[in-house]
């Protein structure tokens, strides 16, 4: 809601600078988003008079003048041929600086001299175009007086970002309202001095509502023999003040009286309504109508229409139809003042996408008390402005009079919930300065009838409010609660979350929040099969680009695109990893399931920058020890790496799932190249994929901790050509299957493959150390217990020792 | 004898003396005092010597071994020191090469923010609570007494989905969830995801929110005031001077918009504060009855309040962030430098 400042003070007459407004607006509650000064830094355009004018020597379309200011007498050169001598004009002086930052120098034009310029409009942001000068009305002021004074521009504009609630201050009244209560000050009313003629207006015309319960209220004025013309400069300059447009004398009252006091009018075209009636109905479901920006539009049943005797003129309350607009050849006019429901305004102009000054006011609700209040105000500017005979009396169709019930309001409930300790006599004259009727009951409760234009207020929280609003939010002491203990601490859940995260961040990863929507296409990329259940996503109905269009089902898109995305700033070495949410589909009618998921990405160098180790790359064993970190951490127990059944993403060589005895929580591997490609990734990367939700389940969180053994070890390496296909671990398994008290680790510490193996074999090299919890091992035991173990790996799994 | 042992003093004193290697000086010490060492055997010889001799002379031997025990422990002291200071002398790294650390890792900013604020609010009893980011519109707008076709709703474009559900557009419906499960007194603080459709340079379609709701016997306007002034003095330095406003949410009444003093300029005013002095962090109000009726709480024994503000919007502000889509691009270069 633009307004200005003037414009205000002609409702409440205050005495605040407009800075001290603002801040008082704000504090009211309507927040002043942006505020103009109008005319600021102008001070040097003053209001000079023309001496003497003559020819400019060197050019034909310049003049030379002698310009006074009242303090002495300056020659001006100017272009402008729209004035003579003696006439007031507008002169900038040196050093003035007009709109453009253009800033006024001594000059010397065409070798003559020239100490200011006279001003146009435009050169003063006064108007769009302007033909020449601007010449002032002779003795407008004295001389040397800013011209934004001389001619009462010096205003301010303020813009206001109002919150829904707040439909009254949709209005020049409403803001002034607020303004006068908070000061404790009187309002002044727009006059309206009616001058009516003897023909009555409801011998002329009619009004019949057939929906009251939607249009409670339809008031209407009839006015012939006045003619459309464009409107005088004091009503242009205003409308033009907080940005509208001035169309002629008829519409742009009909805008002012809008702004003014909140109530949107509608003037038709009176010859071009058959049967001069007004009927205002539901359409019929596929009535068809065109509205006055010339669309043509079908309604349905719900929608509101005014219409004449035989067919719809106006989409109610929220725009006339091209059938009955008013043209310049209008002289009757049929002038609309109505309140309508705003539900019902809403519901048409949402669908319709029609979003007008007036359906945005009717939508948050009007004052129904003001409708012929405002209808009698335009109806006499445009007598004024445009002639004609206004009809006697005005029709006012009011099926839906009701008055607005008594609240019950307890004003030390009101200081208790604030904070507050306010005289009861404070808060009843707050309420009354808001034009609330109060009366007090017996009990000492107060009963409160609020303002018809405070549709807002219904309900005692709703003057409380008002309350605390009128008495200032910064009077309210901040205070610490008298609060009952709770005994709360993070979930399990909540506290995992926070310790992978701060695991995986210790480790080097870098987190990364990814959108939760993506294109449709990405999680194709994966070539997962067909009847994977990651391919059904929830759809969102009204996406804003299609590349934000389904939830996401899994990260590993997004991580990819990230990975790929910061490859092509060419940083190639990336540890990345996302925590977050995926959405998958609800089965029937359950909601949907949001697992939080671990995801992450290792490529490029070991090292990062460092020097020692240049060039090592990583892999697969990478990211596997990342994972393994977490599981350890988690103390996650019966951990198997499987290589059956490998996801689609994959290398089929270089990954594996992730299973906790029987439950599969993750996978891990290197991208499969096509994948790679899919993303555009260059390099190859190694991610892996965790089911955070199954972690938090199968998380020991008790840890067995043993005492060490104070006995020395004995520490015994074997070296062995096992074939390929072999698995390392099935080696581990075999020593471990042992189940000796007496091995204490177990660590393969090489893996070689070359010279001296023959092909299709490796050698691993275990070093075992034994240790007992009761004795030093003697040499005896230890070579008995090593060549079982050495035999056993012999006999079952067909190991050579080297 | 006795010449013999003044040879054999002088003899291993100039060897010792001579010595360069604390290798040598063990080889001297163990040819003279070993097993079969000289000075050992002339011991062994005392035997011979007569009962008078015997102790005049054993004194002797044990004299001239200490002298040699010293001088060889000296020698050998001062040959180790010798060999450490020259491998010390030609002992040398050039320290001036980075130190080989690990990869460093970094938190998102948005999760840095929600941690430090989660920490501050669990200082003061608030507990953590969460929520679906897929809601149905129940818990995302009617008992937060936004009813349906209500102007209020268009605060806030809502992303739909099948069966009649929406992403939330706020964190809010975390407190109707929170209070429909326990009864008064409630303290939780709700970090989340919240969508809406609206993209531009201050604008993102998914950004973070963190919800507070109290709810107790007596809570005022006055607490919910000291509660965030608290609040923003530890999350933005002690003397961050705290303003409300009134200001309009269906769900709350009174309703305030809380700024605080712009930390960019301190108050004097400058392009981020648009010159007001003040930055807009969050939004509040005491819960509105409706929507103590919509999770059967009775409205008239409990008082409390609600507030909500945006991760992102702290998060620029604490490190001096001008566009938001900078938090989305995942660019590792400006991830790395929290
Ligand atoms: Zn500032």
């Amino acid at each position: 809601m633009n307004v200005t400042y003037n414009w205000l003070k002609e409702f409440v007459d205050f005495d605040v600078t407009s800075d001290e407004l603002a801040s008082l607006l704000t504090m009211l509650g309507l927040e002043v988003e942006s505020m103009v000064k109008l005319g600021d830094g102008l001070d040097d355009v003053v209001v000079a008079l023309v001496e003497e004018k003559r020819q400019h020597p060197n050019a034909d379309k310049l003049s030379l003048c002698r310009v006074n200011n009242g303090k002495e007498v300056l020659d001006v050169v100017c272009g402008a041929q729209n004035f003579s001598q003696g006439d007031t004009v507008a002169l900038a002086q040196i050093g003035a600086i007009l709109p453009g930052d253009f800033k006024i120098k001594r000059s010397k034009i065409r070798g003559e001299e020239s100490c200011g310029m006279l001003c146009s409009d435009k050169e003063l942001g006064l108007a769009e175009e302007s033909a020449g000068i601007i010449v002032l009305p002779p003795g407008i002021a004295t001389l040397g007086t800013p011209v934004f004074t001389a001619l009462g521009l010096k205003d301010t504009l303020f813009e206001i970002g109002l919150t829904p609630n707040r439909s009254d201050c949709l209005s020049v009244i409403g803001i002034a309202r607020d303004i006068a209560a908070k000061l404790g000050l009187k309002m002044k009313f727009p006059h309206s001095t009616l001058v009516e003629c003897s023909e009555r207006t409801d011998s002329v015309i009619s009004v019949t509502i057939k929906n009251p319960d939607l249009c409670p209220r339809y008031a209407a004025r009839y006015i012939s023999g006045c003619k459309v013309a464009p409107s005088p400069e004091w009503l242009v300059k205003r409308l033009n003040s907080i940005g509208i447009r001035s169309i002629n004398n008829v519409v742009d009252v009909t805008n002012l009286v809008m702004m003014e006091l909140g109530q949107p009018l509608h003037a038709f075209d009176c010859l071009r309504l058959s049967g001069k009636q007004i009927v205002v109905r539901t359409a019929e479901e596929g009535e068809q109508f065109t509205t006055l920006d010339n669309q043509l539009r079908t309604l349905n049943s719900t929608d509101l229409v005014i219409c004449d005797a035989e067919r719809p003129v106006a989409l109610a309350g929220i725009m006339g139809g091209l059938n009955s607009e008013i043209e310049s050849t209008t002289t009757t006019i049929l002038l609309e003042s109505a309140f309508f429901k705003p539900a019902a305004i809403r519901k048409t102009a949402k669908r319709l996408g029609l979003h007008t000054e007036s359906s945005h006011r009717f939508e948050r609700g009007i004052d129904i008390d003001s409708v012929t209040r405002a209808l009698d105000r335009a109806a006499t500017l445009i007598v004024e402005l445009a002639g004609g005979l206004l009809s006697h009396g005005c029709i006012d169709a009011y099926p839906g009079r009701s008055d607005r019930a008594a609240i019950l309001f307890r004003p030390e409930k009101a200081n208790e919930l604030i904070g507050i300790n306010l005289e009861r006599v404070a808060i009843i004259d707050i309420l009354t300065r808001l034009e609330c009727q109060v009366s007090q009951c017996a009990d000492g409760s107060v009963s409160v009838v609020p303002p018809h234009y405070r549709i807002d207020i219904e309900r005692e929280i709703d003057l409380i409010e008002e309350v605390a609003r009128l008495n200032g939010y910064d009077q309210i002491p901040a205070t610490m609660p008298i609060a009952r203990v709770i005994s709360d601490r993070p979930t399990r859940h909540q506290e995992i979350e926070k310790k992978v995260r701060d695991l995986l961040v210790n480790n080097g990863m870098t987190e990364i929040i990814n959108f939760s929507f993506t294109a449709p296409e990405s999680v194709r990329k994966l070539l997962l099969s067909v009847d994977d259940p990651r391919h059904t996503a929830i759809k969102l109905a009204n996406p804003l680009i299609d590349e934000q269009s389904v939830m996401r089902t899994t990260l590993l898109p997004g991580l990819l695109e990230t990975t790929a995305r910061n490859m092509n700033f060419r940083s190639l070495d990336l540890k990345l990893f996302e925590i977050r949410r995926v959405y998958l589909p609800g089965k029937g009618e359950d909601m949907p399931c949001e697992p939080l998921c671990i995801v992450g990405a290792i490529t490029g160098t070991r090292d990062g920058d460092g020097w020692s180790r240049p060039n090592e790359l990583v892999d697969f064993f990478d990211a596997k020890g990342v994972v393994e970190t977490v599981l350890d951490f988690l103390d996650v127990g019966g951990i198997s790496w499987v290589t059956e059944n490998q996801e689609s993403y994959y290398h089929p060589g270089k990954s594996c799932k992730i299973f906790a005895g029987r439950e599969c929580v993750g996978s891990v591997g290197e991208l499969h190249p096509s994948v790679q490609k899919n993303f555009e990734i260059e390099k190859p990367v190694f991610c892996f994929e965790l089911d955070f939700e199954k972690l938090v389940k199968l998380s020991r969180t008790k840890k067995t901790i043993t005492a060490p053994s104070r006995f020395p070890d004995s520490t015994r390496d074997v070296a062995m050509l096992i074939p390929e296909e072999l698995a390392a671990a099935k080696i581990i398994d075999c020593i471990r299957a042992e189940k000796s008290n007496e091995i204490e680790h177990v660590q393969i510490f090489d893996v070689y493959r070359g010279k001296g193996v023959p092909d299709g074999y490796k050698s691993i090299a275990v070093r075992i150390r034994y240790r007992s919890f009761e004795r030093t091992l003697a040499e005896e035991e230890i070579a008995s217990l090593h060549n079982k173990i050495i035999t056993n790996l012999t006999n079952k799994l067909k190991i050579t020792v080297r | 004898m006795r010449e013999q042992l003044e040879q054999l003093r002088n003899g291993a004193l100039q060897a010792i003396s001579k010595a360069s290697s604390v290798e040598q000086l063990q080889d001297i010490r163990i040819s003279l005092l070993g097993r079969k060492g000289e000075l050992t055997a002339l011991m062994k010889g005392l035997g011979s010597l007569s009962a008078e001799d015997r102790p005049i002379v054993g004194q002797l031997v044990n004299t001239v071994r200490d002298e040699i025990e010293s001088a060889l422990g000296a020698a050998i002291e001062s040959a180790h020191e010798k060999f450490i200071a020259a491998r010390l002398q030609s002992e040398r790294i050039d320290i001036s090469l980075p130190g080989r650390r690990p990869l460093k890792g970094t938190k998102h900013p948005v999760s840095l923010v929600i941690e430090e604020i989660c920490s501050i609010f669990a200082g003061l009893g608030f507990a953590v609570a969460e929520g679906p980011e897929i809601e149905h519109d129940w818990y995302n707008f009617e008992a937060l007494n936004f009813p349906p076709e209500h102007p209020a709703r268009d605060m806030q474009d809502t992303f739909f989905v099948e069966n009649n559900m929406l992403l939330r557009t706020h964190t809010s419906p975390v407190q109707i969830r929170t209070m429909l499960k326990q009864k008064p007194p409630v303290r939780i603080i709700a970090p989340g995801t919240v969508y809406r459709c609206d993209s531009d340079a201050t604008h993102s379609p998914m950004f973070h929110q963190i919800e507070g709701l109290m709810v107790d016997s007596k809570v005022t306007f006055g607490d919910l005031k000291g509660i965030l002034t608290v609040f923003t003095n530890q999350l933005f330095g002690q003397k961050t001077g705290v303003r409300l406003r009134p200001s309009y949410f269906p769900f709350t009444e009174p309703s305030a918009e809380v700024d605080i003093a712009c930390v960019i300029c301190g108050g004097k005013g400058c392009r981020v504060c648009k010159n007001s002095g003040w930055l807009e962090i969050l939004g509040a109000g005491m819960v509105d009855p409706e929507v103590y009726r919509h999770v059967q709480y009775d409205a008239e024994n409990i008082s409390g309040f609600a507030f909500g503000m945006g991760i992102e919007r702290i998060a620029m502000l604490k490190y001096g962030i001008s566009d938001m889509r900078l938090l989305f691009e995942n660019d590792v270069r400006f991830l790395r430098q929290f």
